[in-house]
């Protein structure tokens, strides 16, 4: 019983981790209907960053958030000007492939900068956190608290600032939006660059955890893929379920079945999604189908 | 709306060989006899091989509209079922790669009940998930493939067993193998079945209220792309004579089928032929130039040249060359 509780509790956390790791996927897929192949390495630069933060500034993991998060938004801006812009009102596939492009590009970019070596950071708390019989690594805990924060606050932004209103009125309908007078193409740049700030976000979070290296992106982001389809894509609660359903298959599957196991699980969780409930397990009605529509 | 590339064809009617293409044979057929540097002779391998790889790719993805990032997971049941059929039961791979074509085309079929109704990035991440789900099966499954360390083929030089010591006996393999994808793509160009795929890939509904069944059409073009991609594989183990799940069936030679294409023209016939020739020769000549001196910077390079090329040239070489005799007052 302890190890199931175990098992379920730190799933949890992790997932809420992925969680935080796909809400700006989950965002840039809702408003501007593409798919960012690149989001990997933007998890990857972000990490490289709060490294390098912790490494060669001796900063606080989380402090490095301050300088991480505003740099990712400006990056997020910049690529959006050159690369995801240009391509939007071409052919659906421009924008896969300009994106996946990118993601290439950022890896080997990575590779010729850092070499192929893991990189990681000293622990940041020495002890780990104990709820009653169970122990979890105390960054473990302290991410899952800072996703919990930032759901919230994002959830909160989107119901009741102007700005959220007009994503969300975005995200709703595009032409009607447009036809109200807000600005979409702003609208626009800001979610593709908001979204890269709260990858840079995670990447703050799970450096403690994770060691980074050019190819890590590739891993977190078929993850990240599962989570957004699995939450329904533009949806931030469905992310953080989607995040603790893929946490929870993960954890138990590797310790019942295997290791090299865990990821296929959630695959094939993902692949039964997408034949019995294509619009994610929340499932907004035609999720499935404005993919393409434009 | 614009959700496919137009169909810009060099040709100019289906179904007929444009003085282009017949040059371009003939060109590849002087390169197979042609007395060339064995290194130079191993790009030109690759060059047809990843050319017939990105034409079968093409079918579906092109042709269909159906953007696959999940074909390695073909090429690599092609390869080790042809492989494992060698080394394991002593059956010559001239029939074993029939048999992973075969089996592939299962596969493909099975993957077509799964996604063929999803559109655009739920297509695309379906297909990416079930390539990695046999990645990973073929990682884990150690009595069957090998595991991590992979299989090998016996290198001694046998044309039994598909092994042979002249480049221009593999020369010859891959430009027939990229006729096959080739004749066959032209076969569905001037077919009737070519126009049901165009009318489901244009307009779903349209074509379904003119009688054709588009997720039946589909599914048929689905399985041939994976028929032809699994025998590709097959050929591509008997050049390397070594496979290992990591490489066979890892996203990165998902993309490089479905760049080929989208960089030589999607949906046009010579188009992926055009992408290949243009492309693997320079990322081969790059790697070897480049990749000894500065990890990475040959795909840096690569991948920034493919950005600038689906930005300002969507419609691929093909596309501009088209555009291009057009201009002249060539063809209509």
């Amino acid at each position: 019983m302890t190890t199931l509780g175990q098992l379920v509790l730190s799933g949890i956390f992790i997932g809420a981790i992925y969680a935080l790791m796909s809400i700006g996927l989950t965002l840039i897929f809702g408003v501007l209907r593409i798919v960012n192949f690149a989001h990997g390495e933007f998890l990857m630069l972000g990490m490289y960053g709060a490294w390098a933060m912790t490494r060669l500034l001796g900063l606080n993991p989380y402090l490095a958030m301050i300088a991480v998060v505003p740099a990712m938004f400006l990056f997020g801006g910049l690529v959006y000007r050159l690369i995801v812009s240009p391509a939007l009102d071409k052919p659906h596939l421009v924008v896969v492939f300009a994106t996946m492009g990118l993601s290439i590009f950022m890896q080997n970019a990575a590779l010729m900068l850092m070499s192929a070596d893991l990189f990681d950071i000293p622990p940041v708390f020495g002890h780990a956190v104990t709820i009653g019989p169970l122990y979890f690594k105390a960054e473990l805990v302290v991410g899952f608290v800072i996703t919990v924060i930032c759901t919230l606050v994002l959830q909160w932004a989107l119901k009741s600032t102007y700005l959220g209103k007009a994503i969300r009125a975005t995200v709703q309908d595009r032409e009607a939006a447009m036809l109200m007078g807000i600005p979409v193409p702003r609208i626009f740049l800001i979610t593709f660059a908001g979204g890269s700030a709260l990858v840079g976000l995670a990447a703050c979070v799970m450096m403690p955890l994770f060691s980074v290296f050019p190819t890590v992106g590739l891993n977190f982001v078929l993850i990240a893929f599962v989570i957004v389809v699995l939450g329904g894509m533009g949806s931030i609660s469905g992310a953080l379920i989607g995040g603790i359903c893929v946490g929870i298959v993960q954890s138990l599957s590797s310790y019942y079945v295997a290791p090299a196991f865990g990821q296929m699980f959630f695959f094939i969780l993902f692949l039964l999604v997408m034949i019995f409930r294509p619009n994610g397990l929340l499932g907004q009605k035609g999720a499935a189908d404005i993919g393409i529509a434009d | 709306m614009a959700q496919s590339p137009g169909r810009i064809s060099l040709a100019p009617a289906r179904g007929t060989l444009s003085v282009f293409e017949i040059a371009l044979l003939v060109l590849c057929l002087v390169l197979v006899v042609a007395p060339i540097p064995q290194n130079l002779q191993d790009i030109i391998v690759l060059t047809f091989l990843w050319a017939g790889l990105a034409t079968a790719w093409n079918i579906a993805g092109g042709y269909t509209g159906l953007i696959s990032f999940g074909h390695a997971a073909f090429f690599g049941i092609g390869a080790y079922t042809s492989t494992i059929l060698l080394v394991r039961m002593n059956v010559t791979p001239w029939v074993g790669i029939w048999c992973g074509g075969l089996l592939a085309a299962f596969c493909g079929a099975i993957l077509a009940v799964i996604c063929v109704r999803l559109r655009g990035p739920f297509f695309i991440l379906s297909t990416l998930a079930a390539a990695e789900v046999i990645r990973i099966a073929a990682l884990n499954w150690s009595s069957l493939t090998g595991g991590p360390e992979g299989l090998a083929i016996s290198p001694a030089a046998d044309p039994v067993n598909m092994v042979f010591a002249s480049k221009h006996a593999y020369l010859a393999l891959m430009l027939g193998y990229l006729l096959l994808s080739y004749a066959l793509t032209k076969l569905i160009d001037g077919s009737r079945y070519g126009y049901y795929l165009f009318a489901a890939r244009d307009d779903e509904d349209a074509a379904s209220a003119a009688g054709v069944n588009p997720l039946a059409v589909r599914t048929v073009a689905l399985m041939l792309s994976a028929a032809l991609t699994g025998i590709g594989g097959s050929l591509f183990a008997q050049y390397f004579l070594y496979l290992d799940p990591t490489f066979v069936i890892s996203p990165e030679v998902s993309f490089q089928f479905a760049l080929l294409p989208a960089v030589g023209g999607l949906g046009t016939a010579i188009g992926p032929v055009l992408g290949s020739f243009l492309i693997t020769p320079m990322s081969e000549l790059l790697r070897s130039y480049l990749g000894s001196k500065v990890a990475g910077l040959h795909l840096a390079i690569y991948s920034a040249l493919l950005i600038v090329v689906v930005l300002y040239f969507p419609s691929g070489i093909a596309g501009a060359l088209s555009g291009l005799s057009r201009r002249k007052g060539g063809k209509s």
